[in-house]
C-alpha cells in the first residue's frame, strides 16, 4: 500500500506548475553563471586573487568546470531551500485547504501510510532538485570549461587538485540533500500544523532567514545558540573541501541534521494521526 | 441475520464545552435507504466525518458490517464509498485522473473502462478528460458521486448529495440512488436537510436535532404519524372559517385565505369537517389531505429548539 500511496503522492507533485519551478530556476541560473564564467571569468578569478598577489604567485589553469561548479554549490545553497520549501511546505497543508483530506482519508490506507507516502515523495522531489544542480553545475561547468585545480580560501588556504575533487564533490552533494531534506522535513513539519498552504511555506522561509542571520552574527552570546540550528550544520560541507577532510566537524553536524528530520517527521505523524479533519 | 450496515452506539463529540454530537444512536440494516435528517448545525456531518474516520469520537462506538471502526478501520472503508459535504478534487488533473488516482487508494481496477463506467452513470462521461478546475459545482457533485462508486462499495454515505444540482440534476440522482439500492443492492445512508429528497428515496430515516436522534422508524410510519395537513378550497372560506372555529376543531386551523382554509385534522376528523361545511351550504371545491415529512420534521425540531 505504501508503494500505491507514494506513486500517487509522486503523479501529484509532478503534476503541479509549482513543483517545477525549482527546476526551471535552477535551469536557468546555473547556465548563464557558466555562460558569464566563460566570457569573463578570468576578470572574476584576477579580483578574486588579487589581495594574494604578493605573497603567492598563481599560475595554472584557475577558471575550470569545477572552480565554477564550486561557486555556484556556494552561491545556491542558502537559496535552494526556498525553492524546496514551496513542495514541502504545501503538501499536507495544500490537502487541507483544497478539501482534498476528505478525499484520501475515507480511502483504505492508513494516516501513517499516507504521511509517509507524502514525506518519501517530498525527499525524492528535494533529491531530484539536488541531482539537477549537481548535473547542471559540473556538467555545464566542465563541459564548458574543463577540469582543472581549485582554490579554496578560507581560514587557509587549500589547493585541490583536479584528480582529488570528483569525490569531494560527491560528498558534498550527498550533504547538500541532507541538508535539504531537513529543510523538507521542517517544512513538512509546519504543514501539518495548518490548514493553509501558505504559511508553512512563509515560516520555513522565516526560520532560515532568522537562523542564517543570528548564525552570521559574530557575537560571543550567539556562539551558544548557533550549535542549535540547522542552517550551521547545513553549512558543514565545506569541510569535505579541506585537505584533509574535517570529519571531526562533518559527524556532528550529521547527527544534528538527522535529529532534526528525524524529529520533524515524527512530530508530523504525531499531530496527523491525532488530527481532526475539519476542512 | 444478516449484521446490520450500521451500528452506532451512544456516539459523542465534544468540543471543549460544546457538544456536536449527544449520545447518538442508530441501527441501519443491510439494503436500507436510510434518511439521516436535521437542520443546519444539528450534527450530520460531524456523525458522518467519525463514521469515515475523519475525526474521532470523544466516546462511544461505530460498528460497520459487524467490525468495530477503531479496529478495522481499512477493512470498513474498504466497503464504503462517500461523499462528505462539498465535492472537493485536485483541482489541476482531469476528472479522469482524479478517479484513477483515488481508484489506486481503494485498490481497485482504474483502467480506462472502470472510470468511463461511473463517469456515465453520473452523466460525466464527455468530460472526463476535462480538469476539474473548469467544473460547475453541480458537476462536481456528480463526480464526488462517480468517486464514491468507483470501487463498487456496499455502502454508500451521501452528505447532502444534491447540494448545487440543477433540477434534472436532482431527479437523477434521486433515480440514481433508488437505482443502487433496487438493483445493485447497496445500502444507502442519505444525510439530508431537504426533506422531499428522504420522502421519495429512503425506506426509514432518523431525525436527529442538537446532536440526538429524536425520531427514527420507517418513513412510511413517520408520514402516518400526527396530524395530516388538509387544504380545503371553497369560494366561502371566511364562512367556512367562522362554522370550524364554532366547534372543537377551532383549535386546528393552521391558516386561510380568501379562498382556502387549512387545518391540521386526524383521518378521522376529515369526513366530519367535509359533512359540516356541506350541511351549512358552503361548496368545496377540492379537498386535498396532505402527509408531509415537511411539517412532521419542523414540529420536531422546533420542539427540540
Amino acid at each position: 500500500m505504501i508503494l500505491t500511496a507514494y506513486r500517487v503522492e509522486m503523479s501529484k507533485v509532478f503534476s503541479k506548475w509549482r513543483t517545477f519551478i525549482g527546476f526551471l530556476a535552477l535551469a536557468v541560473l546555473i547556465p548563464i553563471v557558466v555562460a558569464g564564467m566563460s566570457m569573463q571569468g578570468e576578470q572574476f578569478f584576477k579580483f578574486a586573487t588579487s589581495g594574494l598577489k604578493d605573497t603567492f604567485e598563481f599560475t595554472g589553469h584557475l577558471l575550470n568546470g569545477y572552480a565554477v561548479a564550486y561557486i555556484i554549490f556556494s552561491s545556491l545553497y542558502l537559496h535552494v531551500p526556498f525553492l524546496i520549501t514551496l513542495v514541502a511546505g504545501e503538501v499536507l497543508a495544500g490537502e487541507a485547504t483544497a478539501g482534498t483530506y476528505r478525499l484520501v482519508l475515507t480511502r483504505p490506507l492508513s494516516r501513517a501510510t499516507m504521511v509517509n507516502a507524502k514525506y518519501f515523495a517530498t525527499l525524492t522531489y528535494t533529491f531530484l532538485l539536488v541531482v539537477c544542480m549537481a548535473v547542471l553545475s559540473l556538467g555545464l561547468g566542465i563541459g564548458f570549461l574543463g577540469t582543472g585545480e581549485v582554490f579554496i580560501i578560507r581560514q587557509q588556504i587549500t589547493v585541490l587538485q583536479a584528480d582529488d575533487l570528483l569525490w569531494r564533490f560527491a560528498y558534498a552533494y550527498a550533504w547538500a540533500f541532507l541538508a535539504m531534506a531537513t529543510v523538507s522535513s521542517v517544512a513538512f513539519l509546519c504543514s501539518s500544523l495548518v490548514e493553509n498552504a501558505i504559511g508553512p511555506i512563509m515560516t520555513t522561509m522565516s526560520i532560515i532567514i532568522v537562523m542564517t542571520i543570528i548564525s552570521a552574527i559574530d557575537v560571543p552570546l550567539f556562539d551558544y545558540v548557533r550549535p542549535l540550528f540547522f542552517t550551521n550544520h547545513m553549512n558543514s560541507w565545506k569541510f569535505f573541501f579541506d585537505d584533509p577532510v574535517r570529519w571531526d566537524r562533518i559527524g556532528p553536524s550529521f547527527l544534528a541534521l538527522m535529529l532534526h528530520i528525524i524529529g520533524c517527521f515524527v512530530a508530523a505523524h504525531i499531530i496527523i494521526r491525532r488530527k481532526d479533519i475539519l476542512t | 441475520m444478516a449484521q446490520p450496515a450500521i451500528e452506532i452506539r451512544d456516539l459523542y463529540k465534544r468540543y471543549g464545552a460544546f457538544t456536536a454530537v449527544n449520545g447518538l444512536h442508530l441501527t441501519v440494516e443491510q439494503g436500507d435507504v436510510y434518511g439521516f435528517l436535521g437542520p443546519n448545525g444539528a450534527g450530520k456531518s460531524t456523525t458522518i466525518r467519525m463514521m469515515m474516520s475523519l475525526i474521532a469520537p470523544s466516546s462511544g462506538s461505530i460498528r460497520i458490517f459487524g467490525l468495530d471502526l477503531k479496529a478495522d478501520r481499512s477493512s470498513i472503508l474498504r466497503r464504503i464509498g462517500a461523499i462528505v459535504e462539498r465535492p472537493d478534487f485536485y483541482n489541476y488533473l482531469s476528472a479522469r485522473r482524479n478517479l484513477e488516482l483515488l481508484g489506486r487508494l481503494s485498490g481497485t481496477d482504474v483502467s480506462k473502462a472502470a472510470t468511463d463506467r461511473v463517469l456515465g452513470m453520473v452523466g460525466l462521461g464527455a468530460r472526463a478528460e476535462s480538469k476539474v478546475k473548469t467544473f460547475s459545482h453541480g458537476m462536481k457533485q456528480r463526480l464526488g458521486i462517480a468517486q464514491a462508486l468507483l470501487h463498487s462499495p456496499d455502502l454508500i454515505v451521501l452528505d447532502e448529495p444534491t447540494t448545487g444540482l440543477d433540477p434534472h440534476g436532482m431527479v437523477d440522482m434521486r433515480d440514481l440512488i433508488l437505482e443502487l439500492a433496487a438493483d445493485h443492492k447497496k445500502t444507502i445512508f442519505l444525510s439530508s436537510h431537504i426533506l422531499p429528497e428522504v420522502e421519495l428515496t429512503a425506506n426509514r430515516m432518523v431525525i436527529i436535532n442538537r446532536g440526538q436522534a429524536i425520531i427514527e422508524g420507517a418513513v412510511q410510519d413517520l408520514l402516518n404519524a400526527g396530524r395530516l395537513k388538509v387544504t380545503i378550497e371553497t369560494p366561502d372560506a371566511q364562512r367556512a372559517l367562522e362554522l370550524v372555529r364554532a366547534t372543537p376543531l377551532g383549535s386546528h386551523v393552521h391558516s386561510s385565505t380568501e379562498t382556502t382554509l387549512i387545518l391540521m385534522l386526524e383521518r378521522g376528523e376529515i369526513s366530519d369537517v367535509v359533512s359540516m361545511l356541506s350541511n351549512a351550504g358552503i361548496a368545496l371545491l377540492a379537498v386535498t389531505p396532505v402527509r408531509s415529512l415537511e411539517d412532521y420534521f419542523i414540529s420536531l425540531t422546533r420542539e427540540g429548539a
